[in-house]
């Protein structure tokens, strides 16, 4: 790396800050007509200062992007779609506990995916926009598996459900104010495949 | 040197005495700030070129701008010599202008390549203080201007400048959360992921090389670790639930992050392999954004175990828990300071997020921000600047400020939103 920097950005001298206060000394090592060393200066008895630019040759070394014919789309296993036949389910803010017509909600779910016990469903957890990122995404979780739980305690079998947060990644209202918060802070149900 | 540097400060601010344990408060109330004058750019050989002079002093005036110890002198007076080296130009007309430093520059361009020599003087004592010459690409002129910046913070304060540094963000250019990397003023944007998921939360290896995120690549938030510079990555950790939050190590060989694999958020840490997990907390509450002391002997992290998140402080085994943040009722995002003795973090108010910096003891809580919402605190690796995201000019975007609030300066022009930066460290 230090190699490849060193032909990209070549520090022909380097100096003048030298110990004690005492005269100045340094060694120019000029390209030669280019850059006629100064007369008044003495050469110095130290070596030629190593290279002193630390970074990155980024020039020599691209950073990639990400492969994007592998990465996009195909790396995702599995293909989601809504559960228009599920209802979605909402929170009160900063909260995963589930409200009473969110219970009343989740028993006609229930019903639903007992029905249709072949059906594998992901329940996303959403946050509204106004907590922190990082701490949404802990907290959409607990609202998936609230529901979760509660389905798995009216008889529908854990292992046709699963959880994924999106925190407040994903709103289904763009909006700022108490109306499209209240939208947002919600499970929803994705068929998954 | 550092007698002859204490002289420089003895002669140009008295009151900057503390510069000879090389770190200095530039904004503390009563401190003067230096004169600071960029001469014109010269052609050493060859003719003039207007757009490589005026690169040069744009680029040196933003960085020494924000930097803090300098007011960068507006018009440079005339001279009679207008050489570089010293004996070639006269001190008097600066003297005369009143600069303590000066920064002269001389450039080469043939064809594409571009050379450039700078000189830093100490205008007073007629003295050079540092002089560097740099080659390399036309495209390479702002690089070598904040190489030159930073060896000029080395000289005045006895820390090198952290103006050679990168930005990693998040991106919402292409209306996906994509990572990008950009030069810390916002220049030379380089997109880092496209795989049109959610990409989030990016942290440096402490050398610099590499890059952890979170990304819905692959349907759920797994911590991805990639090489910066030959876009190899390898996934981390995909234990199910969340992979959140990831943060490397002062000594590299460890992560600390978020998982729920266990029931509920909790923080743990893994190594580069993401393997050799540990557990730090088990509780009910929700636990995320571990930050590490730089010692690495302490962890700041989120927890809402008292009702409310609120930032807490253990240690790396995960004993000896205890509140750090005691005013606030909503307080995320903690980040440890280079030198230990400060944590920034960001605090939920009636009037959106605001940036706070609180002492590691838990004293001096203070306020750095008040426009618009402000949020994902990250140090520079000097200290010296904290870098956030704001909305105060509307979409999210990338601001850089000194560490005690003052020069706050949006850097990103990104067309979407831009998040979550962190600055990288030096490269080594």
């Amino acid at each position: 790396m230090r190699k490849g920097m060193a032909g990209l950005v070549t520090v022909l001298f380097c100096g003048a800050l030298l110990a004690g206060g005492c005269a100045k000394k340094e060694m120019v090592k000029g390209e030669e007509g280019v850059v006629p060393p100064v007369t008044t200066e003495k050469p110095s008895e130290t070596p030629p200062a190593k290279p002193s630019i630390k970074e990155e040759a980024v020039k020599e070394q691209p950073i990639k992007e990400a492969q994007a014919a592998t990465e996009t789309g195909k790396e995702q296993p599995v293909t989601a779609q809504a559960a228009t036949e599920l209802e979605k389910v909402f929170f009160d803010f900063d909260s995963f506990i589930l409200t009473q017509p969110s219970r009343d909600t989740l028993s006609k779910n229930a019903k639903w995916l007992l029905k249709n016990s072949q059906v594998k469903v992901q329940i996303e957890g959403h946050c509204d926009e106004r907590g922190s990122d990082e701490y949404n995404l802990a907290l959409g979780e607990k609202r998936a598996k609230s529901a979760m739980n509660y389905l798995v305690t009216l008889g529908v079998p854990a292992n046709q459900l699963s959880i994924i947060s999106y925190g407040k990644e994903k709103p289904a209202d763009p909006g700022h104010d108490e109306a499209a918060w209240a939208k947002n802070r919600r499970d929803e149900f994705v068929i998954i495949k | 040197m550092k007698k002859f540097l204490v002289g420089l400060l003895l002669l140009c601010i008295p009151s900057l005495l503390q510069a000879q344990q090389g770190y200095l408060e530039v904004t503390a109330p009563g401190n003067r700030q230096m004169q600071l004058a960029i001469a014109q750019p010269v052609s050493l050989f060859g003719a003039q070129n207007a757009d490589i002079a005026k690169g040069i002093s744009e680029v040196f005036n933003f960085d020494l701008t924000l930097a803090g110890p300098f007011t960068v002198m507006p018009a440079p007076p005339s001279e009679n010599r207008s050489g570089i080296r010293p004996g070639e130009f006269d001190f008097a007309p600066w003297q005369a202008a009143g600069a303590n430093l000066l920064i002269k520059s001389g450039y080469t361009l043939s064809a594409d390549s571009l050379t450039i020599e700078f000189r830093l003087y100490d205008v007073s004592r007629g003295r050079e203080l540092v002089a560097k010459r740099y080659s390399g690409k036309r495209g390479d002129l702002r690089k070598m201007v904040h190489t030159f910046s930073d060896e000029i913070m080395l000289a005045v304060t006895g820390e090198r400048g952290p103006f050679t540094g990168k930005i990693a963000f998040v991106s919402k250019a292409t209306g996906n959360k994509e990572i990008s990397l950009m030069d810390y003023d916002g220049h030379n944007v380089q997109r880092l992921t496209k795989n049109s998921s959610i990409n989030l939360d990016p942290d440096f290896s402490p050398d610099g090389r590499e890059l952890i995120y979170t990304s819905y690549k692959r349907r759920n938030p797994d911590l991805y670790r990639r090489e910066l510079f030959s876009g190899t990555e390898a996934r981390i950790s995909a234990r199910p639930g969340i992979n959140i939050t990831g943060a490397w190590s002062p000594d590299g060989g460890k992560i600390a992050l978020a998982m729920s694999k266990d029931g509920n958020s909790e923080i743990y840490t893994i190594n580069k392999a993401g393997k050799q997990l540990a557990r730090l907390t088990n509780n009910s509450a929700i636990e995320v954004s571990p930050a590490w002391s730089p010692d690495g002997s302490r962890i700041a992290f989120v927890s809402d175990r008292l009702g409310k998140p609120q930032v807490f402080v253990m240690n790396t085994d995960g004993s000896n828990v205890r509140r750090l943040t005691t005013s606030g009722a909503y307080n995320v995002s903690p980040r440890w300071s280079p030198k230990g003795d400060r944590i920034a973090y960001c605090r939920q108010t009636s009037a959106g997020f605001q940036i706070f910096v609180i002492n590691a003891d838990g004293s001096n809580d203070s306020q750095l921000t008040t426009e618009g919402s402000n949020e994902h605190p990250r140090w520079s690796p000097d200290g010296r600047f904290i870098t956030f995201s704001s909305t105060r000019s509307g979409k999210e975007a990338i601001y850089v400020m000194r560490s005690d609030g003052s020069g706050q300066t949006r850097v990103s022009r990104g067309k979407g939103a831009d998040s979550h930066p962190v600055w990288s460290p030096r490269w080594q």
